[in-house]
């Protein structure tokens, strides 16, 4: 096939899933819902905690992060609950009978992911903007957008490993549960030195921190390369790492 | 040429031993009907699922459309269209959307797309239903559309797993139509089922799978005349008042069987050497020895009677293709199992 | 023949629950989530929270976040525990257990009471499990057993009330996809109370809700023999509040099973 055709199916692929939210938007709702209420309701209970926080942070516009990352993150675990479904109903054999190549089906799969994440990402920045977000200035939304895309993306990766491994539903909880807790166990409360001892560890390696820094900067600091850096180099060492081993995961199929 | 599809030792084994195809050797030739006849856990799918290159043989080798299934799998799958078992269909999309959506699976190009999705919605005969989500169409429809999608390349050989399982005895007759027409157009289909009429009906050739195992493989015709002749079952009635005199009955019918006539109340049986030709035969000479016959009975050789043959077994699919006997009576071949029962009455 | 004579509602409720609390453990992709989302948060709110402590207006009776947290991890886990319920209610219906049930000669009430019995039980084992959690990490029941008593009443009360909001609306909904929903809503709820925070600072508009929420009172009732020595005030409104929850929502749950019953 070339590259024209596989960039096609890579289209079709991703429209597909798109097609599900505009066909069936009920199931979308929660998916678009939760990390907007997770901001509202963070923001109106922890909102006191920035006094902590020094330097004027205002703490609405610490968490809207947060939930940028989260909508994210729930998009792409919501790829690989449906590729489960996909595979326990047999669709997924019809994709892989198909002459397109593993890597493109993958591309096709994982970008449907990053499509998706601009549709909760957006709603929760209307909500924010709502409840009193600063704009973040141009560079910071672009580069809110692209890191949102490119974590869905890994999440997506992350989805897509799960359901190849235990292909059924029942492992939504796992895809789920790993970027859940890779947003939360970052700064994602409140600035790294005032985590307590352990979870400053934990947010240190995690690279879901950086990513999130990297969202976070044209809300609170500014953009900055330096900062930036950092967060685009987490981001594609996932996406590396997290495809690499989605790929592995197709062209094991069957074996 | 070669063959369109063949296999020589296949093999599927999974962890803890267990051998779901066993070492199967088939050969089928280019636009021919192959049936693959057994019972469910055969290994019907298995052997299905390593020619399409979904599941990777475990032992032995296997060439679709001349090429290795697990080392050119690519190769194989640009030349093969497969309708599997389940379906499997997006329920949101429309029909037309999911012909569009295959189309540019397999890489036609954007120009041709919505030509052939059409021509071949038309052909299956969903062209009333084509917009509307897949959610709404029946079980027969849902298959069709499985059909046209298997159909969108244009492939040289065409797998059909258990292409009519659950389907109603009407929409299964669409099905054999559809069949008997790529066969027509020289399409090699491979074809598993576990309905032994389906076989009988569709496939050049049959294969019969039991327990990982090719146990049996020919035409249809071939198998059954393995087995035997077929029978006749006559069934008497008394003269005015008069007993059946089947001492008279047996000194008639004997002349047309093998072997002696077994009576049971007032049917008689008997293995007819001379095969249908004879029936009439046997009437007559009935008649002329003034003996009154309430109803004859032919019955063929069935696939099930080889699967018995060489398993010990009975299908799982036997009673169910007793019960398709009407639909099937319809097609009125004389070669089906299920047209197999011709019931005359003097 | 005579027929089997039918069974008290007592013996058959309690059947009922055994039943459905045995599955919910067959089921752990289901139960699993029911702790360990609440616990992950727990982490994440003592890790990240653990200097809040320090604001003025916040009342942890001196001891650290981990202490005050406890209480709104329980509430959030019986709470999932309720939605959990919902869903094993609606997965029943629709795979057709639920009219068996409704054709057997029970009480029909029995088929409610049966389930608010299992989330009883588990309600109680969540308890315990955060309870572990927290001695575990450092907390202490300032209350002493007679606290530790309180926590495990209002605790088993107020999923008793949370099951029944879950079946209700299974019973009405009839499908689990639709109580499943209700998973945001849920946090928005408990987002909006006393539970992961002190009501003197929280924000407008939540201070203004968590002033009525029942859950803020649920949460309060459980946190306080936590932090300090059993306030009667307190745990009587917490009490009070987990009762009412019941009481309102079996009510509801009731009310739908009757209308279910009149559909059928």
């Amino acid at each position: 096939m070339t590259v024209a055709m596989n960039l096609r199916v890579i289209r079709v692929l991703a429209f597909r899933a798109l097609n599900e939210i505009l066909r069936v938007p009920g199931g979308a709702i929660p998916g678009v819902l939760a990390p907007a209420i997770f901001l509202i309701g963070i923001n109106g209970v922890f909102g006191q905690a920035a006094e902590l926080f020094g330097g004027g942070i205002d703490f609405t516009n610490w968490i809207i992060g947060v939930s940028l990352v989260q909508a994210a993150g729930f998009s792409g675990a919501a790829t690989g609950v449906n590729l489960a479904r996909d595979i326990e109903q047999g669709w997924f054999d019809r994709l892989l009978l198909g002459p397109a190549p593993r890597s493109v089906l993958l591309v096709g799969i994982v970008g449907s992911a990053s499509l998706r994440s601009l549709l909760p990402s957006t709603f929760v920045l209307m909500v924010g903007f709502a409840i009193g977000v600063d704009w973040p200035g141009l560079d910071g939304i672009a580069l809110a957008y692209v890191l949102v895309m490119c974590f869905a993306a890994a999440a997506a990766c992350w989805g897509v490993i799960m359901a190849l491994r235990f292909q059924t539903q029942q492992a939504a909880p796992l895809m789920q549960v790993v970027v859940f807790a890779s947003v939360l166990f970052s700064t994602a409360y409140a600035p790294e030195q005032l985590l307590a001892g352990w979870l400053a560890g934990v947010a240190d390696v995690n690279p879901t921190r950086y990513i999130l820094d990297g969202v976070r900067q044209g809300f609170v600091f500014g953009v900055d390369w330096p900062a930036t850096w950092h967060a685009l180099l987490a981001v594609t060492g996932l996406l590396l790492v997290l495809g690499g081993f989605a790929l592995r995961g197709m062209r094991r199929l069957g074996r | 040429m070669p063959h369109a599809i063949e296999a020589e030792g296949l093999e599927r084994e999974y962890k803890g031993g267990l051998k779901a195809v066993d070492g199967i050797d088939l050969a089928v030739e280019p636009g021919e009907v192959y049936g693959f006849l057994g019972p469910n856990g055969a290994g019907k799918t298995t052997t299905v699922r390593m020619l399409v290159t979904l599941l990777r043989p475990t032992g032995g080798v296997a060439r679709v459309a001349g090429f290795d299934v697990a080392r050119e799998p690519h190769e194989v799958r640009r030349r093969i269209g497969v309708a599997l078992q389940e379906a499997a269909l997006d329920q949101l999309m429309t029909g037309r959307e999911l012909m569009e959506l295959q189309a540019t699976l397999h890489g036609i190009p954007a120009h041709e797309v919505r030509g052939r999705a059409d021509d071949l919605i038309r052909r299956v005969g969903l062209s009333e239903a084509k917009d509307r989500r897949v959610q709404t169409y029946s079980g027969g429809m849902r298959r069709r559309l499985d059909l046209a999608m298997a159909l969108i390349h244009r492939p040289e050989v065409l797998f059909l797993d258990e292409p009519t399982t659950g389907l109603d005895p009407v929409s299964r007759l669409t099905l054999w139509e559809e069949v008997r027409r790529l066969r027509d157009e020289g399409t090699t289909v491979f074809l598993t089922t576990q309905y032994l009429e389906e076989a009988d009906q569709l496939a050049d050739r049959v294969a019969i799978i039991s327990s990982g195992k090719i146990v049996a493989e020919g035409t249809p015709a071939a198998l059954k005349a393995q087995v035997g002749v077929p029978h006749l079952d006559v069934t008497f009635v008394e003269r005015d008042g008069e007993p059946v005199d089947f001492d008279r009955a047996h000194e008639v019918l004997t002349n047309f069987g093998d072997h002696r006539p077994a009576t049971e109340g007032c049917h008689v049986s008997i293995a007819l050497s001379g095969g249908a030709r004879d029936v009439a035969a046997v009437v007559r000479a009935l008649d002329d020895a003034g003996l009154t016959v309430a109803s004859l009975e032919l019955v063929q050789p069935t696939l099930d009677d080889v699967f018995v043959e060489k398993t010990g077994r009975h299908l799982e699919g036997a009673d169910e293709a007793a019960a398709a006997t009407p639909a099937a009576t319809a097609d009125g071949s004389p070669e089906s199992d299920a047209a197999s029962r011709a019931v005359s009455a003097t | 023949m005579r027929g089997h004579s039918q069974g008290g509602l007592l013996t058959v409720s309690l059947a009922l629950a055994r039943r459905a609390l045995r599955n919910s453990f067959r089921r752990p992709q289901f139960l699993a989530p029911l702790v360990i989302f609440p616990s992950m948060f727990l982490a994440v709110n003592v890790g990240g929270l653990e200097q809040a402590t320090r604001l003025p207006g916040f009342d942890s009776g001196g001891d650290g976040m981990l202490d005050f947290q406890l209480a709104a991890a329980i509430t959030q886990s019986i709470l999932l525990g309720g939605v959990g319920a919902g869903i094993a209610v609606g997965l029943e219906i629709q795979l057709g257990f639920f009219d068996r049930l409704v054709a057997a000669p029970i009480p029909r009430t029995a088929i409610v009471i049966g389930r608010m019995g299992a989330t009883a039980g588990l309600s109680a084992l969540q308890v315990t499990w955060f309870i572990a959690v927290g001695l575990i990490f450092g907390a202490e029941i300032d209350g002493g057993i007679g606290g530790l008593l309180v926590i495990y009443l209002i605790g088993i009360t107020a999923g008793i009330g949370f099951g029944a909001i879950g079946q209700a609306l299974a019973l009405a909904a009839k499908d689990p996809s639709i109580v499943q929903g209700i998973f945001p809503i849920v946090f928005v709820i408990l987002f909006v109370s006393s539970a992961f925070f002190p009501r003197g600072l929280l924000d407008p508009p939540a201070s203004w809700v968590a002033e009525y929420n029942p859950l803020s009172y649920i949460a309060e009732g459980m946190r306080n023999p936590i932090i300090d020595a059993v306030d009667m005030t307190k745990v009587l409104e917490g009490l009070a509040a987990a009762a009412g929850t019941s009481a309102v929502f079996i009510g509801l749950a009731l009310l739908a099973l009757r209308g279910r019953l009149r559909e059928a």
